[in-house]
């Protein structure tokens, strides 16, 4: 049975999680706990600041005891963890693993980290020796589907962070980012981060130095850019496509003529402004100026809440092909309950074969290589087509989930 | 099979390529699914195979009359787009062109074809200036449909939030580039369909220019994509006012079109 024990953004809070969380160190001293102390043949172990779960296979139901060492590992009492816990088995659990490798179960739907994350915990539960044929073949399938997932819908699709959506924005604009110019005013955290995305699809970076010259310059060479002082301001904005305003200036810093003034030497080029700055810094009348695109920290936010909704709107396609790879899983592996029959069925008739085959020769007396070849050939034959249609729908029959019972009524009438 | 036959076949192949281009602009999926695009192919080379027979059945080349004329119109648009898509893979062009090419084809299939051939007609004349115009109005639609295209995506992007278009349309400088390049290809086809046409004409009736109003509104289309590709070429002109002015010269194309094939349909000069 395939179990999952865990919890996750959706059960608890952050401050649950932290406690739970395993760092990569102690993954493999966990894993080997879980298995001795609760029973698992094989463990994996995915810990990410979302979700602490632990994956196992063992004969017997274990999803309690795999609670109990859980609870005991992090020397807390189950008790207190219960309410964040989610126990899954067999069909669920399966369900579950690939759900979460497709990032169908993750805060920010369609967020790529997961998958990365997922392949990393199977690493190490390989690299700890806690992975066997079971976890091995869901570990394939899952990150196959994930991958399908991500390729055939569009949950990946459309920037959904602040950053991200600036550099969206500006590909929706320019097409490529080379060789365009982004021009940052004010050094701030999150203009240095929306820029490093720009500069690393191929744009170049200028600096405006305030009153900070230097932070200007380390930003500038962060950025492989050249900084510049504030006084040029006219100058740049006319040469730069790009804009990221985010001073700390209590008032407006580019206000509407600074931008009037350069729109008549660029010949109808946009120009996106995006200002970051709380409170602003670029004055909202600018954005009225044809060809001037101006996005301020609240247009962000509301262009990656729509793309979010674009994001679930692709869910449901993905739900269902996830749903579709989960089902083909599960079918493969109850398939796999008729293999020691069909072995044992095999093994059998060729048993009686060559059995037979040795009496025959006795009569026969000594047969030209020819001959010899030709018996062989006829009895291998009579035994495949005699035992093809038996295996076909034992094969049938595991997969469709028919119980034991059935199994243990054919091995009767084989005489196995 | 006859040329009509050949016709109801390509406009249902047109019809599932124009169906699923309509289905998944409203699901935003990728927009030119495998399907799409191989009904269209398929359509396009049934349509050539049908176009090749009215040809041989028209004993003329198949450009006289609305039946002709929107069959050839279509053929040529199809054609620019399956070229424009190859090159710089943009499929939203086909939100335009492939229910254009659909309506077009249904009003070759719901009309008689035009059996003139008079002398006129059955020069050398008719066949060279026809294909040269028509790769005109085909290249030009391209740039027109990708000028809308700019407007549209510039006015989600100026509206700041994000609608149906903003998704499916390609980027403000794809949208330029591509309809720039559509003008300069149309604008050497249009220039070579006006000079053929003057020759037809000089033959035919003894007079270059009759000042028919086809006559001027070519040239006045002729004279607007002239600005717009100077404005490009020499200030780098582009953009929003590129956009327009490209949809204007293909107003006056329309026009001119509009004129050969319904008012001067039954008439006698080319």
């Amino acid at each position: 049975v395939i179990v999952v024990v865990g919890l996750s953004h959706r059960t608890a809070p952050l401050t649950v999680r932290e406690r739970l969380a395993v760092p990569k160190e102690r993954v493999a001293e966990a894993l080997r706990r879980f298995r001795e102390e609760a029973g698992l043949r094989e463990a994996m172990l995915l810990s990410t600041c979302n979700r602490v779960e632990v994956y196992g296979c063992a004969e017997e139901p274990p999803a309690e005891r795999v609670a109990q060492v859980l609870a005991r590992w992090h020397a807390s009492d189950l008790a207190s963890l219960e309410r964040h816990l989610y126990r899954l088995e067999g069909e669920a659990a399966v369900r579950h693993a690939f759900r979460v490798a497709a990032s169908l179960d993750s805060m920010v739907i369609g967020e790529s980290q997961i998958l990365g994350q997922v392949k990393e915990a199977y690493e190490l539960a390989e690299a700890a020796g806690a992975l066997g044929s079971v976890l091995n073949a869901l570990r394939n399938r899952c990150l196959a589907a994930a991958k399908r997932a991500r390729t055939e819908t569009g949950i990946g699709r459309n920037a959904v962070s602040v950053s991200s959506v600036a550099v969206e924005l500006a590909r929706k604009i320019f097409g490529e980012l080379h060789d365009r110019n982004v021009l940052l005013v004010g050094a701030g955290k999150m203009s240095e981060l929306a820029a490093r995305h720009l500069v690393s699809g191929g744009a170049r970076a200028t600096v405006l130095g305030g009153r900070t010259f230097g932070r200007a310059e380390e930003l500038a060479a962060a950025l492989g850019g050249r900084a510049v002082p504030f006084e040029h301001l006219r100058q740049e904005l006319a040469r730069a496509e790009i804009v990221i305003s985010g001073t700390g200036a209590p008032g407006l810093v580019i206000r509407r003529p600074d931008v009037e003034a350069v729109l008549h030497s660029r010949g109808g080029r946009p120009l996106f402004v995006i200002d970051i700055a709380v409170p602003r810094d670029v004055d909202p009348e600018a954005g009225r100026l044809t060809g001037v695109f101006l996005y301020d920290l609240d247009d962000l936010r509301a262009v990656a809440e729509a793309n979010l909704r674009e994001r679930r709107k692709e869910a449901a396609a993905a739900e269902a092909l996830v749903e579709q790879e989960v089902l083909d899983f599960l079918a493969w592996r109850r398939s796999l309950d008729a293999v020691p029959l069909l072995v044992e069925l095999r093994r059998r008739g060729d048993e009686i074969r060559r059995a037979e085959l040795e009496k025959a020769r006795k009569r026969l007396g000594a047969l030209s290589p020819e001959q010899e070849e030709a018996i062989e050939a006829a009895t291998t034959a009579i035994v495949n087509k005699l035992l093809h249609p038996p295996t076909v729908v034992l094969k049938e029959l595991a997969r469709d989930g028919e119980g034991p019972a059935e199994v243990g009524l054919i091995r009767k009438l084989l005489g196995l | 099979m006859t040329s009509r036959a050949y016709l109801l076949l390509t406009l249902l192949f047109y019809a599932v390529g124009a169906l699923n281009v309509l289905a998944h602009a409203l699901t935003r999926r990728r927009l030119l699914s495998s399907w799409t695009l191989s009904a269209t192919l398929v359509g396009f080379a049934i349509h050539t195979a049908g176009l090749s027979q009215r040809w041989t059945e028209a004993g003329r080349f198949p450009a006289v009359g609305l039946h002709d004329v929107s069959s050839l119109l279509a053929w040529t648009m199809v054609l620019a787009f399956l070229l424009t898509f190859l090159r710089t893979r943009v499929d939203a062009l086909g939100l335009a062109i492939s229910p254009v090419a659909f309506a077009l084809l249904l009003v070759a299939t719901l009309t008689s074809a035009t059996e003139r051939t008079d002398p006129i007609l059955t020069t050398f004349h008719l066949p060279l200036h026809a294909a040269l115009a028509f790769f005109g109005y085909a290249a030009l639609f391209v740039a027109f449909a990708m000028g809308g295209l700019y407007l549209i995506q510039e006015r989600e992007l100026k509206s700041r939030s994000p609608r149906a278009f903003y998704y499916l349309a390609p980027s403000l400088e794809r949208c330029d580039t591509i309809s720039g390049r559509s003008v300069a290809v149309g604008f050497v086809f249009l220039t070579l369909a006006i000079v053929t046409g003057m020759v037809w004409s000089k033959n035919a009736l003894g007079r270059p220019f009759t000042g028919d109003p086809k006559e001027w509104s070519a040239l006045i289309a002729w004279i607007i994509y002239v600005v717009l590709i100077l404005a490009r070429r020499r200030t780098g002109w582009g953009g929003r006012r590129a956009a327009l002015l490209g949809i204007a010269g293909f107003a006056s194309v329309v026009f001119t079109f509009v004129w050969t094939t319904f008012v001067r349909a039954g008439g006698r000069t080319p």
